[in-house]
């Protein structure tokens, strides 16, 4: 992936570093994490195991200085699972909900296609809803409300993929990848063998305050116009199956608009829509011929659309 | 930005360009299509907007309403004679084309004669049209049919292949006229592929001169010819066009020497003096005189016409003149000539009624017995006609056929050029002076410009010759009028000074000139476009001059057409810069942003393009339409190296 996160706001650059620390090399990877988190939505890590997708989640959830939660999704799991139940006490004679691992600002779904469709459905109308509905009452869950899901795309016996409309609710999805030459070398000389560091960098009302400042980063009619143009070469370029859903667009512009915010900028550019259409549209979009990466999805959408012109 | 104007769906459909390409080859033939094929396209043009579909029912019923309308459109024409008429031939082509065509744009499909037709349709137009105006419409529709053509393959924009075709256009510009200047077409002037052509009857000269008075002048002002003197026009008392020469009075009119009278050719050139060389245009006449300027040198040629010239150097040809003569003339203008004029001609040039004109008679003698000298007794004559009190009217009343030079020259009083001429040829034979009348056309040198003149069927005219020394000479009858009624007065001055009058003469001149030099262009006229390059080494460095001047016009059209459009004032201001950093070998790539490439710009190569980059960002991104932004952003532009 681009290394284009060197211009990365130094109001953010200390997040990222400490990050940076247990999952050394993988700075497009945080950005972007961090990018969604502003953004309001939620993350899916496609990666085969091993390479750090629980690590970027931890680490991140402490630095965030966030509650932690995470559910190893399994086949038998049922959604009360995840959200709960709501047991009848003698004691207190009524009905009383005991939470599930969802309540939590900050959820790791590990495995989320091994899950059966009902489970994954549950969960999944959570993050949409942010708020669930057990036994007839609604709850809501706790404010910013955060979900890292991870599946792997490689095995596929006893898994459920999510189908394409599940997909549409996170706002982006990417690898981590194999780490480069020389990080490797640092992580295999024990680097980052040392305990995670419980070190809280924001606090609670400048998560919030960030999230606000992210949506009113400004959107200018030429920009306006390009993300149109993408969106429409998504759907009337003839190279995918489906285009882009209007859910879709308003992730790209949400990422947008975040991505701009953690550049350091009030008002994005026609970078910040290159750097992340790769990875919102990558489960968003189907290519009719070959697989669909964000690389590639990348490429040929700004091939065919430039900026600036 | 191509992709966002196809969410507004303006891309047209394969139909809709087809659509596009008939309307253009479609509209001229709208001015011959018979009316009721008119009406018939009419109809599929209904059906065509209001979407019906196309049920067989529907289908049966047009294709009868089709051939109804092609029926009805040639009925009356349509007989195996009429189909050897080019013209009639080509419209039933049409008819059946637009038939065809109709039919299958109603199914909504394409096939391939839907696909050939608007060409097919063009080429066939050119049957019909042959003015300037037509140039310039075909021109358009080639340009027209080229973008839809580009539009219809590429399915671009309709923007983009509009600035494709044109910069195609301006690509070939001076290839066309370098072509055209030394490549010639073979002259189709006078090909009709062996078909007649049509022709419309026209007043004007006729070969016989009417004194009654069904013989009422209607100023017309249809074209006879045009004329292209190859040097300076000649002056206004030289501009006769020598139509017939009228021997025999008639009474009621003057007609020609009979075919049967036997007449010696004896006349001939000794010597000329001064010449003048001109080439005639005349419209169909449905008669067979060619005119020229007295007096005419020789008989001109016209392809596939057989032309003769008589005694009197009257030029016809053995048929009807039913399609456009070019011809080239040549005159003497001064000249000397051995005229033994021979003794039937002689006899019949001196016959007059004496009897029933009396009081003429009267004169005549007096004239003959005093005076001598011919040219004198004219000169008596002319007197009389002075005398006489005479008045030019267009409107004369109805003199007395029996003895119509005394009732001309002292009852009535009123005539015009016919009645003047033939009381002088009259009164000059009863004085011994042989005499004839001449009719053709006079041309008004207000209706000239330059070294062009147009010959209208008003400027028909009729005036006397008298054989003085052995020669004749031309009397200008009507000059002797004392007066002119106020209609006539009111025509003259009309025909000269009228401002659209005028505007409608240069556009004549115009059209002229394209004729001749390119609808006409021949081996004739290159060769003499080289001739005067040879002799003028001026005209030589205006033409290269003229060609450079072209081909830079067209180079910048091309330029100007090749430019990517800018919608955006900004990337507009920012253009130059682009222009420069690439000629200095940064380019900008496929897939970089502006920002991407000026910080490249800025860290690789070390050009001042960070803040430029700054400024671009905060107007075009941030919202900043401030002119103080504009400004600076310009000057740092300006100051860029």
């Amino acid at each position: 992936m681009k290394n284009t996160d060197e211009t990365l706001d130094l109001e953010f650059t200390p997040i990222v570093d400490a990050i940076e620390s247990h999952l050394i090399g993988k700075r497009h990877a945080i950005t972007l994490t961090l990018a969604s988190y502003f953004a309001g939505g939620h993350v899916l890590l496609e990666d085969i195991p091993g390479v750090g997708k629980t690590t970027l989640a931890k680490q991140f959830c402490s630095v965030l200085g966030l509650d932690f939660g995470r559910i190893q999704f399994t086949s038998d799991m049922l959604p009360s699972d995840i959200l709960g139940v709501s047991y009848y006490s003698q004691k207190e004679g009524g009905f009383i909900l005991k939470k599930g691992p969802i309540f939590t600002q900050f959820l790791l779904a590990d495995e989320i296609n091994r899950a059966m469709p009902k489970t994954q459905s549950a969960l999944l109308e959570a993050m949409e809803e942010s708020n669930i509905t057990i036994d007839g009452s609604s709850r809501p869950l706790p404010e910013p409300f955060f979900v890292i899901g991870t599946q792997n795309p490689h095995e596929e016996v006893g898994t459920f993929p999510l189908p394409h409309s599940q997909l549409d609710r996170f706002i982006c999805s990417f690898g981590i990848g194999y780490p480069d030459k020389a990080s490797e070398r640092s992580i295999l000389q024990g680097v980052t063998s040392k305990p995670l560091k419980k070190e809280k960098l924001l606090s609670h009302e400048k998560i919030i305050e960030l999230r606000q400042r992210a949506k009113d980063i400004q959107l200018s009619d030429a920009m306006l116009d390009y993300i149109q143009e993408v969106i429409a070469f998504t759907r009337e370029g003839g190279r995918f199956e489906y285009g882009l859903s209007t859910r879709g667009a308003l992730a790209l512009t949400a990422m947008v608009k975040s991505w701009a915010m953690l550049q350091g900028r009030t008002y994005a550019i026609a970078d910040d829509l290159q750097a992340i259409t790769g990875v919102v549209c990558a489960h968003r979009l189907k290519f009719t011929e070959g697989r669909t990466t964000a690389l590639r999805i990348e490429n040929e959408i700004f091939t065919q659309i430039n900026s600036d012109t | 930005m191509p992709y966002l104007n196809t969410l507004q769906d303006t891309k047209l459909s394969k139909l809709h360009h087809l659509d596009i390409a008939y309307i253009a080859v479609l509209l001229p033939l709208l001015l011959i299509i018979k009316a009721p094929m008119l009406l018939f396209m009419g109809v599929v043009l209904a059906l065509l907007v209001l979407r019906k579909e196309s049920t067989p029912l529907l289908m049966t019923l047009m294709t009868a309403l089709g051939i109804f309308a092609i029926f009805l459109s040639s009925y009356g024409s349509f007989n195996f004679a009429g189909l050897s008429r080019l013209k009639l031939f080509l419209e039933l082509l049409i008819y059946i084309l637009i038939f065809a065509v109709s039919l299958q744009r109603l199914t909504r499909e394409i096939n391939f004669y839907l696909l050939l037709s608007p060409l097919l349709i063009l080429a066939l137009s050119l049957f019909f049209f042959h003015s300037v105006v037509m140039l310039g419409y075909v021109i358009v529709e080639i340009f027209v049919l080229l973008w839809v053509i580009l539009s219809f393959r590429m399915q671009g924009s309709f923007q983009e292949t509009f600035k494709m075709a044109g910069s195609m256009f301006a690509f070939s510009l001076p290839w066309v006229i370098v072509l055209f200047i030394f490549f010639p077409r073979i002259s189709f002037e006078h090909a009709s592929y062996g078909f007649k052509g049509e022709g419309e009857r026209r007043m004007g000269h006729d070969g016989t001169m009417f004194l009654d008075n069904n013989a009422l002048l209607v100023p017309s002002n249809k074209i006879v010819m045009e004329i292209g003197f190859q040097e300076k026009m000649p002056p206004s008392n030289q501009l006769y066009f020598r139509g017939s020469i009228l021997y025999l009075d008639k009474k009621d009119h003057w007609a020609p020497m009979p075919m049967f009278v036997q007449r010696s050719y004896a006349q001939g050139y000794t010597s000329i003096e001064e010449s003048i060389t001109y080439k005639v245009t005349l419209y169909p006449t449905l008669k067979r005189w060619l005119y020229m300027i007295d007096s005419p040198q020789k008989a001109p040629k016209v392809d596939n016409h057989k032309i003769s010239i008589d005694v009197d150097f009257i030029s016809k040809t053995q048929k009807d003149i039913d399609e456009t003569l070019h011809y080239q003339a040549t005159s003497a203008l001064k000249y000397t000539m051995n005229t033994n004029i021979d003794e039937t001609t002689l006899n019949v040039a001196l016959d007059t009624d004496i009897t029933s004109n009396p009081k003429s008679w009267e004169i005549a003698k007096n004239i003959k017995a005093q005076i001598k000298d011919p040219k004198k007794r004219a000169d008596a004559i002319i007197k009389v006609f002075k005398q006489n009190d005479l008045t030019y009217t267009l409107k004369p009343k109805a003199l007395d056929l029996n003895n119509s030079t005394d009732s001309f020259l002292f009852d009535k009083k009123l005539g015009y050029c016919v009645h003047f001429a033939s009381a002088f040829v009259n009164m000059a034979r009863m004085s011994g002076i042989p005499a004839r009348v001449v009719t053709g056309y006079k041309a008004n040198p207000s209706n000239g410009i330059q070294n062009y003149l147009v010959i209208k069927e008003k400027d028909a005219h009729a005036w006397a010759e008298l054989l003085i020394d052995n020669r004749w000479t031309r009397y200008e009858t009507t000059a002797w009028a004392s007066s002119m009624d106020s209609q006539a007065q009111e025509l003259l001055d009309q025909q000269s000074n009228t401002q659209t009058s005028q505007l409608n003469l240069y556009m004549m001149y115009v059209k002229y000139q394209i004729e001749t030099w390119i609808l006409h262009y021949s081996h004739f006229r290159q060769l003499q476009l080289l001739d005067k390059a040879r002799k003028d080494p001026l005209f030589i460095a205006q033409l290269v001059g003229t060609l450079l001047v072209i081909l830079l016009l067209s180079f910048m059209l091309w330029r100007y057409f090749r430019q990517p459009l800018c919608h955006d004032k900004l990337i507009c201001l920012m253009q130059p810069l682009l222009e420069k950093l690439q000629k200095e070998g940064y380019k900008r790539a496929d897939r970089e942003t502006m920002h991407q490439f000026l910080i490249r710009c800025s860290q690789e190569y070390n050009k001042n393009t960070k803040e430029i980059d700054k400024l671009y960002e905060v107007i075009r991104y941030g919202g900043d339409n401030s002119e103080e932004t504009f400004e600076s952003l310009k000057k740092l532009l300006k100051a860029f190296k």
